[in-house]
């Protein structure tokens, strides 16, 4: 298995406010900045165009639904009978019983659009860890639910790209505390079940990391210094499951926080 | 004090600690003496490791005594806690498939995959597992955690998309299961969409047959017959989203928390959730650290930098909290490490 192939697709996850949006723009932005052909999505959720706008990060954005009918267009020849298709109400209720079938077909939509240019990068601020889960192990679940048929080829391609091509990377953001701790690492070991295997950790807003307090950590009130100890621990316990780590930033908004955020994440791939 | 009411609902954007704060809110029920079930919706499993529940557990109701949290060390009393399985929850309607000996619903490889753990349809057997609760009269208060984010609105439209399905869809499909009526010699006289529209679902399956081979199509529509049969389970679960805007019936805590920069987030979330709440919500705002930052004069220019961008971000909160709700609850930032001290200082915050 090559594990040094630059990845094409890569996906942030963790628990929901770690910091995944944040982490996925910045990457974006970075990459960006350093000439790489790149386009952030957040998957299923609404994009923040504002922000991407105002931080010039290109972007890719479709809904499921949008996605889905166009599958079906290509499918059957057709964009009229597809848009037809999906509006009945049959079909629009079993998407929306089975989120999972929408999500298949989107994340194939993202990898044909990946096998179209591979020169392209999509960053994939993807859902929060369960949903994550969901997310990828659903074309699993339809593969064995369909069993053969068209969807079933697809899905076999899909498999072919993420798997065999090894051109996926996971990363997995998670804040300093115990529990998110043990979470990130449960996370990483249903990934592996699902022979997701490039998959690294990053342990995000680090008190102790901060430029404004490294170095006078002694100087600090004892709330603080308390919270750097329970940090400090986890750190410690932890050493050898995070590759990453990244500080605790002091800003005003989100706009500063990319702008810093996106010098620091270089070291990420 | 704040009444308790039957339902109490946890909702919000992820990681501001939902359900840290519902464990808490049901220990503090629980200690008054109240009859308390909480009741995870998300797939996340931070209960499990809250309470430090097994993963057979699932969808099993499990007995939490309350010495297990640091302050409570009284060994007779207990509250219960489920975590959702949406194999368990379907096994427990699975009752109406008597016609077929030794066969259920679970037999069906489509429902069977679908209701796996990450399977997607947690959402939708939770408000089905919720009334089922409801109906034992157990309990005096049912706690529920809910999914994060845009998953929750998923969670409250379950009831809808339920009526939906079985509505439109299933007339359709009964409709074409009944009899047949595509007549010869139309075909010709109709243009392709007519075509469609005449032959109904026929045609509508034959499409899937082409995309999805042969066989998912028996299975599937073998899949929509259990699930027809078992529809007055489904059905019943609307009543719940009915009651649930009712102010006598549930209470809402919005939960967000000061470490997120989530604002926008916060407040699109919030607009999407108040066409299912009354107007006697909560905000939760977690993990404040405004009472130690209030102390603490730091002379270091950088250290005041951090306390300002501290504050700051805490007052964003509060600002957009003012706009939008009456009752604000404040929860301080809880410096210590085990889950159970977690709970136990948030409980004590309820008195």
């Amino acid at each position: 298995m090559d594990l040094t192939a630059t990845p094409q697709l890569i996906i942030i996850t963790g628990k929901g406010g770690v910091g995944k949006t944040s982490v996925a723009l910045a990457l974006t932005k970075h990459l960006k900045e350093n000439c790489r052909n790149v386009l952030y999505s957040s998957f299923d959720q609404l994009t923040n165009t504002n922000l991407c706008e105002n931080l010039e990060i290109p972007f890719f954005e479709i809904t499921p639904a949008e996605s889905a009918q166009i599958y079906v267009g290509k499918k059957l020849g057709s964009k009229t009978i597809a848009s037809w298709v999906m509006k009945t109400p049959f079909f629009k209720s079993l998407f929306n019983m089975i989120p999972g079938l929408g999500m298949v077909i989107l994340m194939g939509h993202i990898i044909e659009k990946l096998e179209k240019d591979p020169t392209l990068t999509i960053i994939l601020d993807s859902p929060s860890s369960g949903h994550a889960l969901t997310m990828l192990e659903s074309s699993h679940n339809f593969k064995e639910m369909f069993g053969s048929g068209l969807i079933v080829q697809d899905i076999e391609r899909m498999h072919e790209f993420l798997y065999q091509k090894q051109l996926l990377k996971t990363y997995i953001v998670c804040l300093p505390t115990l529990m998110a701790a043990n979470e990130s690492l449960e996370l990483r070991e249903s990934f592996k079940l699902l022979e997701i295997n490039r998959v690294e950790l990053i342990l995000n807003d680090l008190l102790h990391m901060a430029e404004e307090i490294k170095d006078k950590e002694e100087e600090l009130p004892d709330f603080l210094k308390v919270k750097v100890n329970l940090e400090k621990e986890v750190e410690a316990e932890f050493i050898n499951n995070f590759e990453h780590e990244l500080p605790h930033l002091s800003v005003r908004n989100e706009i500063e926080m990319i702008n810093k955020l996106k010098d620091l994440v270089g070291s990420l791939c | 004090m704040l009444r308790s009411k039957p339902i109490e609902l946890f909702c919000g954007t992820g990681g501001v600690g939902k359900t840290t704060l519902a464990t808490s809110r049901a220990l503090h029920l629980a200690h008054e003496g109240k009859r308390v079930l909480l009741i995870t919706i998300d797939p996340a499993k931070r209960l499990k490791q809250i309470l430090n529940l097994q993963d057979e557990s699932k969808g099993e109701i499990q007995t939490v005594p309350l010495s297990i949290f640091d302050y409570f060390n009284e060994n007779e009393k207990t509250f219960d806690a489920l975590l959702m399985s949406p194999q368990t929850t379907l096994q427990k309607m699975d009752f109406e498939m008597s016609s077929a000996p030794g066969k259920t619903v679970f037999d069906n490889p489509i429902i069977q995959i679908l209701s796996r753990p990450n399977g997607g349809m947690n959402e939708i057997m939770a408000i089905i597992e919720v009334q089922y609760q409801l109906s034992t009269n157990h309990y005096d208060t049912i706690i529920l955690d809910t999914p994060p984010g845009k998953h929750f609105i998923d969670f409250l439209q379950s009831s809808l998309k339920i009526e939906h399905f079985f509505d439109k869809s299933f007339v359709e499909i009964f409709r074409f299961l009944g009899k047949r009526f595509t007549k010869k010699g139309e075909k010709e006289s109709k243009g392709l969409l007519g075509l469609i529209v005449s032959t109904g679902v026929k045609k509508l399956l034959s499409y899937l047959e082409k995309v999805t081979g042969k066989e998912f199509v028996n299975v599937f529509v073998d899949a929509i017959a259990a699930l027809y049969k078992n529809r007055e389970h489904f059905l019943s679960a609307i009543k719940f989203e009915e009651k649930l805007g009712q102010i006598s019936f549930s209470n809402w805590f919005l939960v967000t928390s000061v470490e997120q920069y989530k604002i926008d987030e916060a407040s699109n979330f919030h607009q999407q959730a108040i066409e299912f709440m009354h107007n006697d919500s909560f905000l939760a705002i977690n993990k404040c650290l405004r009472p130690y930052l209030e102390d603490w004069y730091p002379e270091d220019k950088d250290f005041s930098h951090v306390k300002t961008s501290m504050l700051n971000r805490e007052n964003k909160i509060k600002d957009f909290a003012k706009v939008h709700f009456d009752k604000i609850l404040d929860f301080p930032e809880v410096l210590g490490s085990s889950p159970t001290q977690h709970v136990s200082e948030l409980a004590t915050s309820w008195k």
